[in-house]
This record gives C-alpha cells, sequence and structure tokens, in this order.
C-alpha cells in the first residue's frame, strides 16, 4: 500500500490510520503494531522536523509479504540524514543529567528487525522491516 | 485522539495516544502541575519520544521542589518504551495488572 502524506504533524493520525487498516488486514498483532506505528511516527516527525524546507509530501509505503512488514519513507528535495546513526543517548545517566531530544532514532535502534537509509539526488529513503511472526 | 484530565483523586488521567500531534495539549497541561503527582496510563494505548520529552522536561522540573511523578497502570509495549529509554530508572513506575 502506498500514500503521501503532508509533511506536518497534522498528517500523523492519517499515518497511524493508514498503517493501522494495512497491518490489520494482515492479522498483525497488537505486539508488532505498536513498535511499527511507533518507528513510523518517529521517523515521519523527524522528515517534518528537520528537513521543513523539502518537498511538501512523504510518501510511505507498507507491504507485509511472508510475515516479514516492509515499511519505506521517501522524501526529496532534503539534504542528507543518515537516520541509522543516531547520536549516543546514555540511558543510565542521572535525571539532572539526561537532556530532552534524541530518543526517536535511539528508540528505533530497539524496536525494528532491520533500518536502511539511502541517499541520492537530495532524495532521502528510509526503510525498515518487522518480522511478525505471523 | 488524546485526552489529559484530573481524576476524582487528584490523579492525572490520560487516555489514548499521545504522539508528536498532541503534545502541545500534553505539555500545556502538564506546565500547570505542581508537587508529586500520579500520572494514570491505565488508558494510554500509545507513546512516542515526544510524549516521553514532556514527562522528562516535567519531572526534572518537578525534583527541583522535592516532588516527583509517579506513573501507574503502564501497558506492556509502553513500559518497553520505557526501559529501552532508561526511564524506568528516572520514574517510579508499575505496569498494568
Amino acid at each position: 500500500m502506498h500514500r503521501q502524506f503532508d509533511r506536518s504533524f497534522d498528517s500523523l493520525s492519517a499515518l497511524y490510520e493508514f498503517a493501522e487498516k494495512a497491518l490489520m488486514a494482515h492479522d498483525i498483532g497488537e505486539a508488532v503494531r505498536f513498535p511499527i506505528h511507533l518507528a513510523m511516527e518517529e521517523l515521519f516527525t523527524n522528515m517534518v522536523k528537520y528537513h521543513p524546507d523539502g518537498d511538501l509530501e512523504i510518501g510511505v509505503d507498507l507491504d507485509v509479504e511472508d510475515g516479514l512488514v516492509t515499511v519505506t519513507l521517501t522524501e526529496s528535495g532534503v539534504d542528507e540524514f543518515d537516520v541509522t546513526r543516531p547520536r549516543e543517548i546514555d540511558t543510565t545517566a542521572s535525571l539532572e543529567a539526561r537532556r530532552p531530544g534524541g530518543l526517536g532514532l535511539f528508540l528505533i535502534q530497539h524496536i525494528v528487525d532491520t533500518l536502511e537509509y539511502d541517499y541520492r539526488d537530495k532524495r532521502s529513503t528510509v526503510v525498515f522491516t518487522k518480522r511478525s511472526g505471523n | 485522539m488524546f485526552e489529559i484530565a484530573y481524576g476524582s483523586d487528584g490523579e492525572i488521567i490520560c487516555r489514548g495516544r499521545l504522539d508528536a500531534a498532541q503534545c502541545e495539549k500534553a505539555q500545556s497541561f502538564m506546565d500547570l502541575v505542581e508537587g508529586p503527582k500520579t500520572l494514570d496510563f491505565m488508558y494510554l494505548e500509545y507513546i512516542s519520544s515526544a510524549g516521553l520529552g514532556i514527562l522528562l522536561k516535567t519531572q526534572k522540573r518537578l525534583t527541583e521542589s522535592g516532588a516527583a511523578l509517579r506513573i501507574i497502570n503502564v501497558n506492556n509495549h509502553i513500559y518497553d518504551v520505557f526501559r529501552y529509554s532508561g526511564f524506568h530508572a528516572i520514574f517510579d513506575i508499575s505496569a498494568r495488572e
């Protein structure tokens, strides 16, 4: 399934509904849907926050084949931003030492099975997979 | 959909999905919170890093005055997010039974 979304936080509700419909159609359980929704939001909001001058729409593809969920997010007119290299977060730091920010990309590393980034001709493509076990 | 409001016992009840689009609503509410408070996540289905940022900011502000947030009835998926983030060490969190 493919859909284009406006580059805006206001698109998150539609993004959730798009993914939920596709995943439910394949009987993907909540234990897998939750991390997929989380990874999609983190990657999408990253594009909204850091590339406000990119092309208006962000493309999202979600496919399920043999129990493997593959999600692809594509944006054009942007600078390179390799999401597979998040900044280090010290999760053992004290409350006083913790600073907001940077957690999203860090979290993705824990909740998806694979994460790949490609950049060419001002176009970023992010692909992640999650095995459903179905 | 995301809702945040005080319950009858003074606890803060969160409901729905706390994503980046809902952060302004959540932040506006939490900025007015004073003293120790319990956040009830019984009806919270989802939270992303944007929501975690609000919790962290509020916890840091409250601890400066000797108070803190306690979070109860956390579902398994949100608990995993807390654990990956290391938030289980800086919040008093109890899982949903």
